[in-house]
């Protein structure tokens, strides 16, 4: 097995080689196809990203709020604003309780630790999961299994109704991804109006402060390949619950 | 964690506790919801034009620009602890997609839908290696059940009703499936975990690559992209080299364009961004990716004044639903990766071979609205003449050309001609018409299993109007509206003598 690694290795090793050597044969082939020397310093982009007028639009509070709602509902989405934690905490509590929801899973965050989920469901006779908690664990299998999963959301955006989960550790991308119902829980300031005002913070951060996974999600997964009707819930979560808190 | 402790293998634990009625039960009411709630999305968004334009801006900057940020892509992926592989040919991309997957001595490969793959014949090629390729769109996987290969139908398995669904899907399962949607979806959904659990390779394709962080961006709606990059230990992304982009700045236009445009959606259900495999500590995300980024006939437009504009394509599928003859003559007409306008001009521009391009060159060309369906606003239109143009040139005319330019002349300079191809564009309809709607599935649309609803055009006699398109196509005005004709030339007497790289 070990020799395998190592031959493993050695190969990506010439790959990377090979593929560097490719690299400047394919970058001068372009530059001669476009008939002139290879551009090596950053070219002026006078139209990055979206138009003037676009960049600085943003509604207020409460009509971000009900544009999210009104969008999210519209893919497909239910909305539910609510006064605080403990309120997500009850209204997850009740969908666990009315589907009979037997494994949940949820993100490692400090707002959902504190929360006390795992008695409040345990009541009615589910099992909450926390990511990543436990070292030898197959957490994508985990994650498969669960009916329900519980994310807080990094950012959301009013006017495609979506919200944005980043990747770490304590945050898997599997837990928005693999269980049935999905809950998402929305501190209302991280609520922005734009997809660009999301965006531009990646550019800001830079390649090393960058997420593996960066998730726009905007609604229950769907498809339509079944005669051509709408199916909801064939890979991703088939009900998802953004829940404003605040 | 005791619940499943002791079964051994991923797919027995994932066996154990899948609740696969939990789905049915789950989806009901937002299914009905959504049946009842179908909304065009793109209509309500204002200063569409002023986003074409930027979209068009942003795509003219790359691509002029490309060995910059293919270059910058390609430093910062491998910073990032990305393979990069760079493949001039489709042999070279097949060559080290196999070779990967016999290093990871794979058995199994998940695909979520992509172009490039396809443009590959790489389900076949992993195949003749002995390794299974599963397609895990909804859609795909069904045809794969049957048998068949995906045939170029506008939908992928809009000739299997539900019972037929339901009694291939019944098979696998080893029980009777009942034909209800939500039971069937419920039953893949089960199935395709557990091959996504046991899978070794994940395989994509990739819409956007973001150069200044060397990330790749997936547009979809299902969630088996997610799946194909999350859960497998090793991901495969086959990239058209021009799918660069530079910023997450220019995302935010690409976003806005591409979801409407192909489907009417204000975004895909999912948009992801991706950046290097797993980070060490993350307990999800692939232990190794590797993007091949693939020429194959795509850098033969650069320079090229007359066809460069091709590569801006974004891949929305927007004009073959905008071409009313493409409607009329549907999916069937098509042979390559590619259908539609764009496919009736990229096909022979990878191919480097103008003798080859399908009749509906001919006829799509006449009307321009695929051109006007454009996120970035490439004009199909003319570079469907300066297709035919070259053909000719090489001597390739035939009978149907004599047609075609005709029709061209005519449609081009009678102000009848577009209503007379919507109404032509209705006979197409008729192989998708259900409930006053129409739904398409075309060419590139299939890349992330889209759905669309047009409203359907109002039923009248076909001979009718089949005979005034004929008449107006044979014996119109034989005169190119004079804007297009001065654009042409002013395009023509810029280009210098050799003309580019040659499409013969
Ligand atoms: S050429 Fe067609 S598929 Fe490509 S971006 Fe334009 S409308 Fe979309």
């Amino acid at each position: 097995m070990a020799k395998q690694a190592d031959s493993h290795e050695e190969w990506l090793k010439q790959q990377a080689e090979d593929s560097k050597r490719k690299q400047e044969a394919f970058m001068n082939g372009i530059a001669q196809k476009l008939r002139r020397p290879r551009v090596t310093s950053a070219p002026e982009h006078p139209f990055r990203g979206a138009p003037d007028f676009w960049q600085a639009f943003e509604w207020p509070l409460e009509e971000r709020v009900d544009r999210f709602e009104a969008n999210f509902k519209a893919a497909g989405g239910h909305v539910e604003r609510l006064a605080d934690m403990e309120a997500a905490k009850r209204f997850i509590a009740e969908k666990a309780e009315a589907l009979g929801a037997k494994y949940v899973i949820r993100q490692n965050q400090p707002e959902l630790n504190g929360l006390g989920l795992e008695e409040t469901l345990a009541a009615s006779g589910a099992e909450v999961r926390v990511w990543n908690s436990e070292a030898e664990e197959n957490w994508r299998a985990r994650a498969a299994e669960s009916d329900f999963g519980i994310v807080i959301a990094d950012y959301a955006a009013a006017y495609t109704g979506s919200v944005t989960v980043l990747s770490s550790k304590d945050k898997g991308r599997s837990v928005s991804l693999l269980p049935t119902v999905l809950f998402v829980l929305i501190p209302l300031e991280r609520l922005k109006t734009r997809l660009g005002e999301i965006l531009i913070r990646f550019d800001e951060a830079g390649r090393e402060q960058l997420p593996a996974g960066i998730h726009f999600i905007s609604g229950p997964s769907r498809s339509a390949d079944i005669e051509n009707d709408l199916t909801i819930g064939v890979h991703g979560p088939g009900v998802v619950h953004a829940l404003l808190i605040g | 964690m005791s619940t499943a402790g002791n079964a051994s293998t991923v797919k027995e634990r994932a066996e154990l506790a899948l609740n696969d009625e939990f789905l049915r039960k789950a989806v009901k009411f937002t299914t009905e919801r959504l049946r009842n709630g179908k909304k065009q999305a793109s209509a309500e968004h204002g200063n569409w034009d002023d986003w074409r334009e930027r979209g068009r801006q942003i795509r003219l900057h790359t691509i002029a620009h490309l060995d910059y940020y293919l270059n910058m892509f390609a430093n910062q992926a491998r910073a990032n602890g990305v393979h990069v592989h760079f493949a001039e040919t489709s042999a070279e991309a097949v060559k080290l997609s196999l070779e990967i997957a016999q290093r990871k001595q794979a058995k199994s490969v998940v695909k979520s839908k992509s172009m490039v793959t396809e443009e590959l014949h790489l389900n076949h090629e992993l195949e003749s290696i002995g390794v299974e390729a599963i397609e895990t769109d909804l859609g795909e996987y069904i045809i794969q059940l049957a048998g068949e290969t995906p045939s170029h139908i506008i939908i992928p398995a809009i000739h299997k009703n539900r019972y037929q669904v339901a009694d291939l899907l019944s098979r696998e399962a080893g029980e009777t499936l009942a034909p209800d949607t939500s039971i069937l979806a419920g039953f893949v959904r089960k199935k395709l975990r557990e091959k996504f659990l046991e899978a070794d390779i994940g395989m994509t394709g990739c819409n956007f690559a973001i150069a200044e962080t060397g990330s790749m961006v997936l547009f979809e709606n299902e969630g088996n992209a997610r799946m194909v990059t999350t859960v497998p230990k090793t991901q495969i992304t086959l990239m058209g080299m021009e799918r660069i982009i530079p910023s997450w700045a220019d995302l935010e236009v690409m976003a806005t364009l591409l979801p409407r445009s192909a489907t009417g959606q204000k975004l895909t259900v999912y948009m992801s961004g991706i950046t290097g495999p797993r980070r060490e500590v993350d307990a999800d995300g692939p232990d190794e990716m590797h993007i091949i980024i693939v020429d194959n006939g795509r850098s033969l437009q650069l320079g090229d004044p007359e066809f460069q504009e091709l590569l801006n394509c974004i891949r929305c599928g927007a004009c073959l639903n905008a071409c009313p003859v493409y409607r009329h003559i549907g999916g069937h007409a098509y042979g390559g990766t590619y259908s539609g306008p764009i496919g009736a001009v990229l096909t022979p521009a990878l191919q480097k071979n103008v003798a080859e391009w399908d009749d509906i060159a001919n006829a799509s060309s006449l009307c321009g609205a695929c051109y006007e369906a454009c996120p970035v606003k490439i004009p199909l239109h003319e570079m469907l003449i300066y297709l035919r143009r070259r053909k000719q040139e090489q001597g390739h005319g035939n009978a149907a050309e004599s047609f075609g330019m005709k029709g061209f002349a005519a449609v081009m300079g009678s102000s009848k001609r577009y209503a007379g191809l919507v109404k032509l564009g209705k006979l197409g309809q008729k192989l998708v018409v259900r409930d006053g709607g129409i739904r398409l599935k075309l060419g590139p649309l299939k890349g992330w299993n889209t759905y669309r609803v047009t409203p359907s055009l109002p039923k009248k006699s076909f001979r009718d109007q089949w005979g005034t398109l004929e008449q107006e196509l044979r014996h119109g005005l034989k005169e190119v509206a004079p804007d297009v004709r001065s654009r042409m030339e002013a395009i023509v007497q810029g280009r210098d003598s050799k003309g580019g790289n040659g499409h013969g």
